[in-house]
């Protein structure tokens, strides 16, 4: 503040001494060419360097030469010579007209430079909303909306503080930016402009400034940014609201499908345990000791079915919730694969299995349960499709040391190109419904997973059948497979 | 072997009690049961059963809180039965002082043989700690440091060694990643579970008969291991 004032006091007193230069060379010049020139031309003459020091320096500039000038005219050219006596009446309508001549030119320039300082801050009022609605065209979110906002009037408006408070419109929380951060103003804000549409309040603007108050223009610029900013948070507002309701209606179909195929998936195995445990209840019949056993193993396989599915609905939900978050450790491949041969044994038994697992295989970075699941579901996916006694083949590699590739091949029915992609999403079938069992999860929770882990999966026809492929990163927290050493240290 | 041992139920599932009701008490097994967290540990002061099976899903509070608080008075082995099948929720329960794991839908002769493993354990932990370990034609000499294989020495390292011996002394139990990581490579390896996986893919090597479908050393996938003596 301070500054400012010693700064103008400076300028000001540059333009007194400047304004007693200029008259002092034009009375130089006009003193060398005294003897050439008349009395009344010489005082015309003095009108220009009155001129350009009014021009230059503004009214009080132009008043005080107009003095200077009449003195050293004065002074210099009137009779008596070097002396500042007044005799005539004509001198004194010099000094008039002198002065009258530096007022009238000061009002009048400085009427053009408030018409001019008008104009320009008039475009730059209007190309600083120009950029800051360039600027909120391109973002999308509160937040971004808010730090555009506030860089735009930083820019523009000098401010001690600004706070920008933003209410919540769908759902998202209500959001709250000050600059400077931390600075906790106690005052009251020097201004508050609300942030409004005709539907609704969104929020409000305050603007904390040393000054008493802020000027006219930087209130009427402010203004125009918050009725920019409010359109842009109210068009977030109506994009939102829009993608929430496609949202819900794709999550509404996907939840009649799943029920759908869940209903009809559950009532297959309740049907036969329904249907063998109320045979064993009855008292019409005596079942023979191998015909017992029989029911009750189609109720024990059945009951695991049953179980298999709630599982794989668990999973999915899991995975669309974004909760599946793999615990990824440094495991052995084959001690996964070989645990989920164990598991699957009744299921792979109809088939020839080719396991190709290389000894040195590094250790790959998965969380070991749900690598478990995506090679059941893989499996299953396989059984389920190709005819029985058919080949299953699995067979690990590494890509450049840098990725796992794992792929499953079978003998089933290929996949016509277009919809490779596809059997992944939920609920596709490239077969009826009714002609095969499973959720129509499988496919996708294996995709969820690897996802989750980082990888692709994909599908591919193979001669004589299809393969499912997947990659992993062989990295875990930047670091890549450790070498456990079987030397001895303990 | 005498099968009068009682066993407290704490579970809210009133179809779930009748079944093991019935099943127990078929195996001749004394049966009583709780429906709440509260009444389970007021019976299991009274009654000093001799195993309680539990359930995590109660009523009235968490069952990992039901374990924290029977630990406080009892060293009764616990045998969880829940639908709960993360694998957190099964690492929580043993590391609050649970025995033992079984997943809802369960067969009955995993629970049986659960239940036996916790009995012989209880008794056991009664007299002196076995110093040899047999389980189908492997031996594990504790004291001495041997290992053999239908009469045929073994050749392990320390570490080796190590791992098995911890597994075996606990036979028959779950034991987590970080508890073995923890007593035998020591505490600040505890996550280290690779090191677990290399070491127990050499043992599985050198002691069973096809590694690939290991039968003394099995993983309970997501929890830890399990060396088992009996089929």
């Amino acid at each position: 503040m301070d500054t400012i004032r010693t700064r103008s006091l400076f300028r000001n007193l540059l333009g007194f001494a400047l304004a007693i230069i200029t008259i002092a060379a034009a009375t130089g010049i006009l003193f060398l060419l005294r003897d050439r020139l008349n009395l009344s031309t010489i005082a015309l003459l003095y009108l220009v360097p009155l001129l350009i020091t009014t021009t230059m320096w503004g009214r009080w500039i132009g008043i005080f030469s107009a003095f200077v000038a009449f003195l050293s005219y004065n002074y210099f050219f009137l009779q008596p010579y070097y002396t500042l006596v007044v005799h005539e009446t004509q001198d004194i309508i010099t000094l008039i007209i002198f002065l009258v001549v530096s007022v009238f030119i000061s009002q009048l320039f400085g009427r053009a430079r408030a018409a001019l300082k008008a104009a320009v801050d008039r475009e730059s009022e209007t190309t600083r909303l120009y950029e800051l609605s360039l600027a909120l065209a391109g973002v999308s979110t509160l937040d971004e909306i808010a730090s555009v906002l506030a860089h735009k009037i930083n820019e523009t408006v000098h401010t001690d503080m600004l706070e920008l408070s933003i209410r919540p419109v769908y759902g998202e929380t209500p959001y709250r930016l000050s600059i400077p951060v931390d600075n906790r103003m106690k005052t009251q804000p020097s201004v508050i402009i609300p942030l409004e549409t005709v539907r609704a309040f969104l929020g409000e603007i305050r603007v904390w400034s040393r000054k008493t108050s802020l000027s006219s223009g930087d209130q009427k610029i402010l203004r125009a940014f918050a009725a920019q900013a409010a359109l842009a948070l109210e068009r977030t507002a109506l994009t939102h609201a829009e993608t929430r309701a496609q949202v819900l209606e794709e999550s509404d179909r996907l939840k009649s499908a799943l029920l759908s195929s869940v209903s009809h998936e559950f009532r297959t195995p309740l049907a036969t345990i329904k249907a063998a445990t109320t045979s064993l209840l009855s008292d019409e019949v005596s079942w023979e000791a191998q015909a017992r056993k029989d029911l009750l193993n189609a109720v024990d396989e059945e009951s695991d079915y049953l179980n298999y599915l709630v599982g794989n609905l668990l999973d999915m939900s899991r995975i669309e919730a974004g909760a599946l978050k793999p615990n990824k450790q440094w495991n052995i491949l084959s001690e996964i694969v070989d645990n989920v041969l164990v598991r699957l044994h009744r299921t792979i038994g109809r088939f020839r299995l080719d396991i190709c697992i290389p000894d040195d295989l590094p250790l790959v970075p998965v969380d070991f349960s749900q690598m478990e699941q995506v090679f059941i579901n893989l499996i299953n996916n396989s059984a389920k499709y190709s005819p029985e006694g058919s080949l299953i083949k699995l067979e690990a590699s590494t890509q450049n040391g840098k990725n796992l590739r794992v792929k499953i091949e079978n003998e089933g029915p290929q996949v016509i190109p277009e919809h490779l992609d596809r059997i992944f999403d939920k609920f596709y079938r490239v077969t009826e419904p009714e002609r095969v069992s499973g959720t129509g999860l499988g496919l996708s929770i294996c995709k969820g997973i690897v996802e989750a882990h980082g990888g692709h999966i994909w599908a591919e026809n193979v001669p004589g059948g299809i393969a499912f492929i997947f990659t992993l990163p062989l990295e875990l927290d930047g670091h890549s497979p450790p070498q456990i050493e079987e030397a001895e240290n303990i | 072997m005498n099968n009068s041992a009682h066993i407290l139920v704490i579970d809210d599932e009133p179809q779930i009690l009748r079944a093991l009701r019935t099943i127990l008490g078929g195996h001749r097994y004394r049966v009583t049961t709780a429906r709440n967290g509260e009444e389970g540990l007021a019976l299991a002061a009274v009654e000093k059963p001799d195993i309680i099976i539990l359930d995590l899903g109660l009523p009235d509070m968490d069952g990992i809180q039901v374990c924290e608080q029977l630990r406080q008075f009892t060293e009764v082995p616990i045998i969880i039965l829940s639908v709960r099948s993360n694998e957190s929720d099964k690492v929580k329960a043993l590391d609050h002082g649970a025995d033992d794991y079984l997943v809802k839908p369960f067969g009955t002769e995993e629970l049986l043989a659960r239940l036996r493993v916790a009995l012989r354990h209880l008794v056991k932990s009664k007299g002196e700690p076995e110093t040899v370990i047999t389980s189908g034609d492997l031996v594990i000499d504790l004291t001495r440091h041997l290992v053999s294989r239908s009469g045929n020495e073994v050749k392990l390292t320390a570490t080796e060694f190590n791992l098995l011996a911890y597994l075996a002394s606990h036979a028959n139990r779950v034991l987590t990643h970080q508890n073995i990581l923890n007593h035998v490579w020591g505490i600040e390896y505890r996550d280290n579970v690779e090191y677990l996986r290399v070491f127990m893919s050499q043992l599985r090597k050198k002691l069973e008969t096809d590694p690939k479908q290991p039968v003394y050393l099995i993983s309970e996938p997501g929890i830890g291991y399990r060396f088992i003596t009996e089929s």
